[in-house]
């Protein structure tokens, strides 16, 4: 087996998520397919590794898999790096360089943060892909280039169209085959998996058997809304292989930061923004049953208390906000129990989030 | 003014946590405005948890009480 295909399945954790699998099937379609790739996902949810699957699952396995962050360089420099320098170019290039796209020749290229690419050098990245050439700097001829792209991007390259931040024709040369990966909070399933995979590795490298894990660390793993992703929660992890001293995984053994975020009252989520349930969930093992109803009986009380706080209590407000009738607003809020006379807006929040 | 039911309100947010695992973080002192706690427990012995739960307990109470000073461990 190639061997760098043996280290990337390795970095691969396949937990329960039908988001992850819906992924995960996407890439098999589109395994053998020679189109631009678009992958979108916040920091730290495996761009780099979507982008090296593809690759490694094409026919361009045995060809170069080149990886640049279009965050890393200036203006000028981004165009040395992607298409090479001549001799002389600037002051500096003291001898011809090839650009990532031609070192990439019979591969696949990974222009990560392509968001972060200026106007002005988007232009000329438009033109390389339409006629898969580069020119070097400072050069007059023209290299033809066989390479896959794919591009990665943090932000909503359609929304940045919108604002015209983003070329409207890359947008769409680049969004052929799109792939978004999803924020961990949104798959908090397989958050148990990667915990487990992710302490167990980084203790057995230090040459230890992973210890048991106490159900409170579990919880407040599933609790806190990982801003940084898997790439968070694995050095978390690896931040408690290297510290804990007791022989069992504690809530001692964590970052303090993570267990304050993850006891503070649950955010309400505002409009668009995703309600997957941020109050403590007691799946303390992957296959630990759940109950449905109670779980969006918490989504449903926390959106009802987000409205009521917006509206300052103004129930027909409340209504419009969520875009259901006035009654209908009256009997949800029976229904989740937020109709105590006691119950503020500001009170109603907590409430809801303590649920 | 740094309060002791300021303090631990902040403190709540962690002491669930360490309390169903066996611990606890318990305020001794507040003087002028810095606290004092003690950890008990399961995490009490482990020179990382005081370390790390020193450094964030006093990130969260700084954070929430502008003129908090310092957390001192005894």
């Amino acid at each position: 087996m190639n061997p760098s295909v043996a280290t990337l399945q390795d970095q691969i954790i396949v937990g329960p998520s039908a988001r992850m699998h819906g992924v995960f099937e996407f890439l098999r379609v589109i395994a053998t397919s020679e189109s631009t790739v678009l992958v979108t996902g916040e920091s730290g949810t495996g761009k780099e590794i979507t982008a090296r699957l593809i690759h490694e699952s094409s026919r361009r396995k045995h060809h170069p898999f080149v990886a640049v962050s279009c965050a890393l360089f200036t203006e000028t420099l981004i165009e040395s790096e992607l298409f090479g320098h001549e001799r002389g170019a600037f002051t500096g290039a003291i001898k011809d360089r090839p650009g990532r796209f031609e070192l990439a020749e019979g591969g696949t290229i990974f222009l990560d943060d392509i968001d972060d690419v200026p106007l002005s050098m988007q232009v000329k990245l438009l033109r390389v892909l339409q006629n898969r050439t580069v020119e070097r700097l400072g050069g007059t001829r023209t290299v033809p280039v066989n390479v896959r792209v794919i591009a990665g991007t943090k932000r909503d390259l359609k929304q940045m169209v919108g604002e015209g931040k983003f070329r409207e024709d890359l947008f769409y040369r680049l969004n052929v085959l799109p792939l978004a990966l999803p924020p961990l909070r949104e798959r908090r399933e397989d958050i148990p998996v990667l915990m487990e995979t992710f302490i167990g590795r980084y203790f057995r490298r230090r040459g230890e058997e992973p210890p048991a894990i106490s159900d409170v660390v579990r919880q407040a793993f599933m609790r806190y809304n990982w801003p940084g992703n898997v790439r968070e929660l694995e050095n978390a992890c690896e931040r408690i292989a290297q510290t804990c001293t007791c022989g069992t995984v504690r809530v001692g053994c964590m970052a303090a930061s993570i267990l304050i975020r993850a006891g503070a009252q649950p955010p309400v989520p505002a409009p668009g923004e995703s309600v997957a349930p941020a109050a403590p969930i007691a799946a303390s093992r992957p296959d630990a049953p759940i109950s449905l109803d109670d779980r969006l009986r918490e989504v449903e009380a926390n959106l009802i208390a987000w409205a009521l706080k917006v509206s300052k209590g103004n129930k027909s407000r409340a209504a419009e906000l969520l875009q259901i009738k006035r009654s209908t607003l009256g009997d949800r809020i029976k229904h989740c129990g937020l109709d105590r006379p006691a119950v503020l807006p500001s009170d109603a929040v907590a409430e809801a989030a303590a649920v | 003014m740094v309060t002791k039911e300021r303090v631990e309100a902040v403190l709540d947010r962690v002491r669930p946590f360490l309390q169903a695992d066996g611990g606890d973080i318990v305020l001794v002192d507040v003087r002028g405005n810095s606290a004092e706690v003690r950890l008990t427990g399961m995490c009490a012995g482990c020179p990382s948890a005081l370390m790390t739960l020193h450094l964030g307990v006093e990130a969260a109470l700084r954070e929430d009480i502008a003129e908090f000073e310092t957390l001192r461990l005894c």
